[in-house]
């Protein structure tokens, strides 16, 4: 069996060479059949990658520890479903991952892609081919999935914080978004690499990037989410090199969503779109260089790999023949069209871009400083949070308004007397509600509450937004509001879609600002019967609750909780004890407040011999409505991408007309 | 208006100055990253570092009582340091784990800053494995 | 290897290379083997049918930011007016274009031919 996976990953890996060098060959010289077979050769590449990881999945899910890889990552009591996830659960599964939604992904593009223009499609084929070799190389030369070992009786187990719902389906979110800004990336170099000056490949790929864009956002949540319920420690980001892998290509492809906008809209903007999406993919596969290889120390320090310098040598390979064939390009991507008003809709998306790439990139520093500090003075050095929040917060809070002020402003130029205006009423409810919240007692956190104004402040301009195009369809004949407003937004879906992913991202910094800047902590020793307060709660300690599982035992304090004279339940934070692991994990209970949207985290910091506690408690405002906005994003993003019968057969019709016919 | 240069080249180059400006003010301010040293390094340093090294030895007291005493090694080494750490201390720890902690040197003992202590896993993935 | 895997195996290998070899096993010998290229002619058709469709979507912009008071009456009347005529300049350059290449056959169609 691992002979038929060996051999299907060289079969893939033969193919996307064959898609690379012939698909190249086929597309500069213009060979039809030739290049029909490069994209065959694609098509099949899938068909192998599939072959390989159907093997592997058979091996994890009959235990077959002859496999190396499943006698590292699972074990005989792993339950099934964390035995078939731990299939990404290790770096060789994760690049065999990769590569599967890479070949799968190829698939779809190029049945599709004909929307493009065949010759830009040619050139899209080696493109893909290119970055399928590398990752197939790899699986084939330097970490295969498929090594052997004499079968043990029994494996290491998967570590005990990965066995967790969120953790299990975390990987194929984000890979589904890292892989899938390929696409854009790959049409880019091929309408460049085709001589095109045209829009059709921002059209063929504007959905891709959509969803790219909003698996790797759900992705991320999803990461955030298993860090709070499963490392507890009361937080849910890090900023650690692992998530800010993710973070910096999520930044970078929101900028390019938004300029490829201006293209489409104005036709402005061509080298600035081009150069986007390159630094949109190359953080993406830096990102997962960061995952896999041991360069950077972080917590989640992974053993020294062989891939590291493989890696980085891809990335600079794609780096810079990108930035050279954008060069030799330079005169077709020239536009005549000027930025009129700086007071313009194009203006706030540029500056929302500046801000963008000037966030992804401080992020960039703060990770890689470590090592180049190390590189050049032989001083290691460690950069944390003070940095990254001081940057969050210089470029989120003016992104965060620019999201209210960006749907208010018109195209080409605003006047600024229909600003006036336009502003009056969403400005009117954010000033109100700052003086409230300072009322409240949110001064507390000057920062605080800007945030929260300004999101008052966008989700007022969205309403409106909602509101006035609703009775502006309403007086051109809809009958009823409801048949107006879902008229409205069936006719604009990118439009209203975008609004509503603005507003998830608003209540997301509500979250966040909550969470972050009004929490309170707290830290006792109790012994059983003894209480302690955090926020407007009494917690008292009951004692402790031990009990046996399969694979654990698990140690269970028993907190009951008070407001007052009101009793709100009993929680059990503790620990459990592995066994085939030797590992101990922390095991955190979480009360959520749906009035307020707010958590009570406890934390059994320590166990103690005495029969005490070193109970840790944290309250957490609005917390919940982090996790809220990841719904609202994922509807928001659904809307945006839904197609749209009437705008295809208008692109249809603007593609047709082609005298040149194959 | 037709005929004047696009503004757009004018709008970057302000904002990357912009952008650069505030950079360097934070790091001029608040330094640029904490030094990451090993126990053979940390003499002399009076400053806040971040201190790694492998636990040795049987680490003593109670991290929320009093503190926990533990000495650190170089990781490939011999050099160590005293080390007494308040705060929560993660799972993870235990002899002969590589760790990470914040704190100064004071009198030969390096004081660590509470709550900072962070533990590498032996490896996320796969426990630590001859390969 | 078993027995399922050799199968397996050689299936893969057989699919591969025909999936590989199927555009010259369907046309051995194929009239026009040539790569569909948009030539000069079609290169400026595509951009004229972009900046038509691109005019008529900032029209229709423009009426419905009216219409909803981000564009004040003043400000209206100033700006339909060049973008109607952009709009009608570039339905005309996309008729005239049309008309030349209903009358003249394009290079490839001359070739195809002879």
């Amino acid at each position: 069996m691992p002979d038929l996976g060996r051999a299907a990953l060289v079969t893939s890996f033969l193919l996307l060479v064959y898609a690379l060098v012939v698909g190249s060959f086929a597309a500069w010289k213009g060979r039809k059949r030739l290049a029909v077979s490069a994209q065959n050769a694609l098509l099949a590449s899938f068909a192998a990658t599939l072959v390989a990881a159907v093997v592997l999945f058979a091996a994890l899910a009959r235990h077959d520890f002859s496999f190396q890889y499943v006698a590292d990552h699972t074990s005989r009591e792993l339950p099934l479903g964390y035995t078939l996830t731990a299939f990404w659960g290790g770096q060789e599964g994760s690049l065999l991952l990769w590569l599967l939604v890479l070949t799968g992904y190829a698939v779809v593009a190029v049945l599709t892609g004909r929307r493009a223009g065949r010759d830009v499609l040619a050139w899209v084929v080696p493109v893909l081919g290119l970055v399928g070799t590398f990752f197939s190389l790899l699986l084939v030369f330097v970490a295969s999935p498929f090594s052997t070992q004499a079968a043990a009786a029994d494996g290491a187990g998967l570590n005990p914080s990965l066995q967790n719902p969120y953790m299990a389906i975390h990987p194929p979110m984000l890979y589904l978004g890292y892989v899938g800004l390929t696409i854009p990336f790959a049409f880019a170099m091929g309408a460049l690499l085709a001589r095109r000056t045209d829009e059709r490949w921002i059209v063929a790929t504007r959905r891709w990037t959509l969803a790219a864009w909003a698996f790797l956002g759900v992705g991320q949540l999803l990461g955030a989410h298993w860090a709070y319920v499963e490392i507890g420690w009361g937080g849910y980001y890090a900023w650690d090199p692992v998530e800010n892998a993710a973070l910096m290509p999520w930044l970078a492809a929101t900028a390019f969503l938004h300029s490829v906008m201006i293209q489409e809209k104005r036709g402005m903007l061509k080298v600035w779109n081009v150069l986007l999406v390159v630094l949109a993919f190359g953080l993406s596969l830096f990102g997962t260089f960061l995952t896999r290889s041991g360069i950077i120390q972080s917590i989640h320090s992974f053993t020294q790999s062989s891939i590291g310098p493989w890696f980085l040598g891809f990335i600079c390979l794609i780096t810079a023949g990108s930035l050279v064939l954008i060069f030799a390009r330079l005169p077709l991507l020239r536009t005549k069209t000027r930025l009129e008003s700086l007071v313009s809709r194009e203006a706030t998306f540029l500056y929302n871009n500046l801000l963008l790439v000037a966030l992804a990139l401080t992020i960039l520093w703060g990770v890689v400083y470590p090592i180049l500090s190390e590189a050049f003075t032989g001083q290691a050095a460690s950069v944390s949070k003070p940095y990254y929040n001081f940057f969050l917060k210089s470029f989120g809070l003016p992104l965060l308004i620019l999201m209210g002020i960006g749907p208010l402003v018109a195209w080409r130029r605003a006047s600024l007397r229909a600003l006036g205006r336009t502003f009056l009423w969403p400005l009117a409810v954010s000033i109100g509600a700052g003086a409230g919240l300072l009322a409240l007692g949110a001064g507390s956190s000057l920062i605080g509450v800007i945030a929260y104004t300004f999101a008052v402040f966008v989700l007022a301009s969205i309403a409106l937004e909602f509101a006035r195009g609703t009775s502006a369809r309403k007086a051109l004949g809809d009958t009823g509001w409801l048949e107006a407003f879902s008229s409205l937004v069936a006719r604009n879906r990118r439009r209203y879609g975008g609004y509503v992913v603005h507003a998830s991202v608003v209540l997301l910094a509500i979250g966040i600002t909550g969470s972050s800047l009004y929490g309170t902590t707290r830290e006792a020793r109790l012994r059983p019967g003894q209480s302690m307060t955090v926020a407007d709660h009494r917690l008292v300690f009951r004692g402790y609750e031990t009990t046996l599982e399969s694979n654990h035992r698990s140690i269970r304090a028993l907190v009951d909780v008070y407001r007052g004279e009101k009793y709100l339940g009993r929680y059990k934070p503790g620990k459990n004890q592995y066994f085939a692991e030797d590992q101990v994990s922390n095991e955190v209970s979480i009360r959520h407040d749906l009035l307020t949207g707010g958590d009570l985290f406890l934390i059994a910091d320590q166990v103690n011999s005495d029969g005490s506690i070193d109970l840790k408690a944290l309250q957490e405002p609005l917390v919940n409505l982090i996790w809220f906005a990841g719904l609202v994003f994922v509807g928001g993003a659904l809307i945006a991408l839904w197609p749209d019968a009437r705008e295809q057969r208008r692109l249809a019709e603007r593609y047709a007309g082609a005298t040149v016919r194959v | 208006m037709p005929g004047q240069r696009s503004p757009v080249r004018l709008i970057v180059a302000l904002s990357v100055a912009a952008v650069l400006a505030v950079f360097l003010l934070y790091t001029s301010i608040a330094g640029g990253g904490t030094p990451s040293l090993r126990p053979s390094q940390l003499p002399g340093h009076k400053e806040r570092v971040s201190l790694a090294g492998k636990v040795v030895g049987q680490p003593r007291g109670d991290a929320h009582a009093g503190g926990l005493r533990f000495t650190l090694r170089d990781v490939e080494g011999t050099a160590t340091a005293r080390v007494v750490y308040r705060g929560s201390v993660p799972d993870l720890f235990r002899t002969g784990r590589d760790i990470v902690v914040d704190g100064r040197l004071r009198g030969g003992v390096f004081v660590a800053v509470p709550n900072t202590l962070v533990t590498k896993c032996p490896s996320k993935y796969v426990p630590k494995k001859d390969r | 290897m078993t027995v399922v895997a050799l199968v397996v195996g050689a299936a893969l290998a057989v699919a591969c290379v025909v999936l590989v070899a199927l555009p010259f096993l369907r046309e051995p010998r194929a009239r026009n083997d040539r790569l569909a290229r948009p030539d000069e002619l079609e290169q400026r058709r595509l951009a004229l049918a972009e900046e038509r469709d691109r005019s008529l979507e900032a029209l229709k912009e423009l009426e419905f930011d009216h219409r909803t008071g981000k564009i004040s009456d003043d400000d209206y009347r100033e700006l339909v007016g060049p973008l109607r005529r952009r709009a009608a300049e570039a339905l005309r350059a996309l008729d005239l274009r049309a008309e030349h290449t209903v009358e003249a056959p394009t290079p490839d169609q001359a070739q195809a031919r002879g």
